[in-house]
């Protein structure tokens, strides 16, 4: 069988999750840490309505950058979110049958399924489940919500992160992230590597810290003044400005680790205000 | 009778999980059975991560008959003088539902009684069991818990299904929204062997399974035979079917320091490292979960996350070493302690005057005293490296790399390495005079900055590690025999938190010493009587190594005659004085001595006290308990008799309360309080 390549693999997983009941939506146009900060997850995990997704999001984590130098990290990569709420008994059967969608096989190769319990502390959400390692190569992070934004659930959310390249790199047999292929020869290191190579520099050399520090407060300031007005959307997208500012000066290591907490305080409150007010609209 | 099987079918339980809760099952089912009147055969548990088993031989179909003696009425108002019964005896018969003729008669204490045995039906062991088993599956606790569905049940990973076997018969039981896994025609004992086909269910031999697995690996490469006890444990709960593989990486990660090598091995990817000589080596095992994999490219899907996540460490490793460890140092004003503690550089400081102060008062000679106060300074640097950021359980040993890097001495980065042992109960600890040191200045520096600070451990609950603090304190000082007064160590550390802390001085300092005692109590040898080890907590408890003296001299000696005595003098001098408590005890007053008995006492106390502290300060225990025992129990015993302590004079009283108490506190201030144990009879 011909080995799929980056876009095949999306594209299966599209089909794979379109048939099993999921809407397929776009990513957020936000910088954005994961695919658990997408409106579709965040906002729609609150509440009893059901509710199944699946997309792919862009994450950036600036921290991670490596000058395109590590075969396994980047600072910018792509998840494929899938959220199933309620979860269903047979969720995890049906996440190995999305892998064997993909052409694995799971008789020749060995899943574990390793505890993780799952946090975000800028979100206020966590949950119990596992990192799911291929092989021990750990492909997708694999969580029962809990909390999100501070609020216990009552219908609990399964959620599937899939990280792309980790299971491109299993398929394709390919060990550098660089030498993936997107499709048709085309590699992962010819579309992002110079991305990669300036991200790094930036985030570690460059970003304008007193630049990001006024944002910061701008951000969170707009966010609050909107959460006045019950927009809840806007809000929420000023949160993620936020949170994307916070990351960046912590790459750059303005930040010392007397100030950490509160700033992670701060992005979470201003969540918990943007949840409660979703869930009064 | 037949034999039963209850199989709980899970998602994953983290490996730590697996055998707690087994034996919490078996636990519970040996309670509720009894509690159901089921007799039965021996309980055994076994269980992987997905499966939890509990297997009972010879379980009886019905329940045991219960007989219940319900008493009545007194015979005397249950029956007239003729002998029959009055309409209060009838009424008792009535309202249990029995014939009046079997009522029954009983004497007892308090008189004749009617009464009757009540016969509780038996039932089926099935009917039982429906309602038992959910029981016994609620009472499985684990340290995390959630839900999955709208049941409101709690597990520690979703229930996936239940089988209840009693011999053949299916059992439906109501666990949540957990479904029933049926098994048709299969007697319970069968299935079990059935299942140990599968795979290999019972832990202990699975784990032994493994263990001689790669024992004999190790054997045949002609390598190092050792294991990690944790992650063969770990292991042991990652697979059912346990394959070994042995892989292979390159040779140029072997110039990682070891313990990143090991961390990134056993850690991150619960893979076993390899030695010879004593010298890692670039190979690894890995346990694979059953046979027929793709071995070769498994070897190389290994492999290479490995050698990725080893680049990222050698990154870190040659970034880490571009400066000496001594320049970082300033870097901890930008690392927080604790919430209101002030930053990391502060710390250090600290450490430096605390750890100056203990050496000085264990004497340690001048070379070794700069080589602490340099440790204590270097101790923290690691933690602003890349690579103690990436693996913070490598902080210290990372110290200790990067000092020698630095140049530094050998016995400086020793220490440095030295200050976070023991990590737990039974971990190593320091080996040299400057680790411990440091260590016991960082553990001081830790419990009076966190007490001082308002937080503290609640029930298990000891998130700041405050406790755990203690206890490595309390080894360290008991290991290395080091004589130190640790209320003054306590005083200087509160010293230099120079008015930081929340608490007053005072009440901090027993708040400390109450941790530590908590902490001795629980870490010295149980004594017999068990009450005699609180005894000695009781009196002073400044030195350690001492207390641990204490209590194993005195429990050698708690069933000879002159302890009892002694015990005895402890328990009548106490007694006298608690009657006292409201009143001031003075000094004794010799001109206030009347009775020839009291002089009598005050004569062994005037003849014996000075021996008996001498013999305190020689830690000579059984002679201590011996003097003090003899000196005052026949004395004592006559004064008791035909004295009055308590005398209406004021100032005969108050005389006699404060030889009780002088008697008293010659031997409880500084040995054990012997007034605690139970029943001291000579």
């Amino acid at each position: 069988m011909k080995k799929l390549s980056f876009q095949e693999v999306v594209g299966k997983l599209n089909k794979f999750w379109s048939a099993r009941g999921c809407l397929i939506v776009e990513p957020l146009d936000t910088e954005v840490g994961a695919g658990t900060f997408h409106p579709a997850t965040f906002f729609k995990s609150l509440g009893k309505y059901p509710w199944r997704v699946a997309y792919v999001q862009p994450s950036r984590r600036p921290c991670d950058g490596r000058y395109a130098d590590n075969p396994l990290r980047l600072q910018h990569y792509y998840q494929y979110q899938v959220i199933i709420k309620p979860t269903v008994p047979d969720i995890r059967k049906i996440y190995l049958d999305s892998l064997k969608a993909l052409g694995i096989n799971l008789k020749a190769h060995e899943v574990r399924f390793v505890e993780d319990d799952w946090e975000s502390p800028t979100l206020g959400a966590s949950g119990l489940g596992w990192e799911v390692w291929l092989d021990s190569l750990e492909i997708t992070q694999f969580t029962y919500f809990q909390q999100v934004a501070g609020v216990e659930l009552d219908v609990v959310p399964c959620e599937i992160t899939y990280g792309l390249e980790r299971i491109c790199m299993f398929i394709q047999e390919k060990f550098n992230l660089f030498d993936l292929e997107w499709h048709n020869g085309v590699t992962y290191g010819d579309i992002h590597k110079r991305h990669e190579i300036e991200y790094s520099k930036y985030n570690f050399e460059e970003a304008n810290i007193e630049m990001y520090l006024k944002m910061f407060e701008y951000f969170e300031k707009e966010a609050n003044r909107l959460a006045d007005k019950e927009l809840a959307y806007p809000a929420y997208g000023f949160v993620l400005k936020a949170s994307h500012a916070f990351n960046v000066l912590d790459a750059r290591g303005a930040i010392s680790q007397n100030e950490r907490p509160r700033y992670i305080a701060r992005v979470r409150s201003l969540a918990k205000r943007c949840a409660d007010l979703y869930l009064e609209g | 009778m037949s034999d039963f099987l209850l199989e709980i079918n899970v998602e994953e339980l983290p490996t730590g999980y697996v055998r707690p809760a087994l034996d919490k099952l078996k636990n519970a089912f040996i309670e509720k059975l009894k509690l159901g009147r089921i007799a039965h055969g021996d309980v055994s548990v076994f269980g992987t991560a997905v499966a939890l088993v509990c297997y009972v031989k010879d379980m009886q179909l019905k329940q045991e008959e219960l007989s219940q003696e319900i008493s009545g009425p007194p015979k005397r108002i249950a029956f007239d003088e003729d002998g029959k019964l009055t309409p209060q005896g009838i009424g008792f018969a009535k309202n249990q539902g029995v014939d009046v003729k079997d009522l029954k008669i009983k004497s007892t204490p308090k008189g004749e009684y009617v009464f009757i045995i009540k016969k509780i039906k038996a039932g089926e062991t099935k009917e039982v069991l429906r309602v038992l088993v959910p029981e016994i599956i609620k009472a499985i606790s684990f340290p995390k818990t959630m839900k999955w569905d709208d049941s409101g049940v709690r597990f520690a990973r979703p229930i996936e299904s239940i089988l209840v076997l009693l011999d053949k018969e299916n059992i439906k039981v109501k666990v949540g929204n957990a479904p029933a896994k049926v098994v048709k025609g299969v007697p319970a004992g069968l299935y079990l062997k059935k299942l140990e086909k599968l795979y290999t269910l019972d832990q202990d031999k699975r784990k032994s399974e493994i263990e001689k697995m790669i024992m004999l690996a190790q054997k045949k490469l002609g390598l190092d035979e050792r294991i990690d006890k944790n992650l063969l444990e770990e292991t042991n709960f990652l697979v059912r079917s346990p394959v070994l593989m042995i892989g292979d990486f390159d040779k140029r990660f072997l110039a990682v320091p070891r313990d990143v090598l090991v961390a990134s091995m056993s850690k991150y990817q619960r893979i076993f490292t390899l030695s010879k000589g004593g010298k890692l080596i670039n190979k690894f095992i890995a346990i694979l979960d059953g046979k027929g994999r793709d071995i070769a490219k498994m070897k190389k899907v290994y492999a290479n996350i490995l050698e990725a996540r080893l680049k990222d460490s050698l990154f870190f490793y040659n970034e880490d070493m571009k400066k000496p460890l001594s320049e970082l140092a300033p870097k901890l004003k930008d690392l927080i302690f604790q919430k209101d503690l002030g930053n990391m550089f502060e710390k250090i400081q600290r450490l430096e005057q605390l750890s100056l102060f203990i050496s000085e008062k264990l004497n340690i000679d001048p070379v070794k005293k700069e080589d602490i106060k340099r440790a204590a300074y270097l101790s923290k640097a690691d933690l602003v490296t890349q690579m103690v950021g990436e693996f913070p359980s490598l902080q210290g040993a990372m110290g200790m790399e990067y000092s020698l890097k630095s140049g530094e001495k050998e016995s400086v980065a020793i220490a440095i390495k030295e200050q976070y042992l023991p990590k737990g109960l039974d971990d190593n600890l320091p080996e040299t005079i400057e680790g411990a040191i440091l260590a016991i200045s960082d553990r001081m520096d830790n419990i009076v900055g966190l007490l001082g600070s308002g937080v503290e451990s609640k029930g298990s609950f000891d998130p700041f590690g405050i406790r755990r603090n203690s206890q490595g304190l309390i080894q360290i000082l008991n290991y290395r025999a080091l004589r130190l007064d640790i209320i003054s160590v306590i005083k200087e550390a509160i010293g230099l938190y120079k008015g930081r802390l929340k608490i007053s001085q005072e009440e901090l300092e027993k708040k400390v010493i109450n941790y530590i005692k908590e902490r001795l109590d629980f870490l010295a040898p149980d004594t017999k009587p068990i009450e005699l080890k609180q005894a000695v907590l009781r009196s002073r408890c400044d030195d350690i190594v001492n207390v641990f003296k204490r209590v194993e001299a005195l429990s050698a000696i708690s069933s000879e005659k002159y302890f009892l005595k002694a015990a005895k003098v402890c328990e009548r001098t106490s007694n006298i004085l608690k009657g006292a408590k409201a009143e001031k005890i003075g000094e004794v007053n010799e001109s206030l001595l009347k009775e020839d008995l009291e002089k009598e006492v005050w004569k062994a106390y005037s003849a014996n006290s000075d021996k008996i502290r001498g013999l305190i300060k020689e830690e000579k225990y059984k002679e201590v308990t011996r003097a003090y025992g003899e000196a005052f129990f026949e004395a004592l015993h006559k004064f008791f008799d035909n004295v009055l302590v308590n005398a209406e004079d004021k100032a005969l009283r108050g005389n006699r309360l404060a030889m009780m108490q002088a008697i008293n506190r010659l031997y409880t201030n500084d040995v054990a309080d012997l007034a605690m144990l139970p029943q001291i009879v000579v």
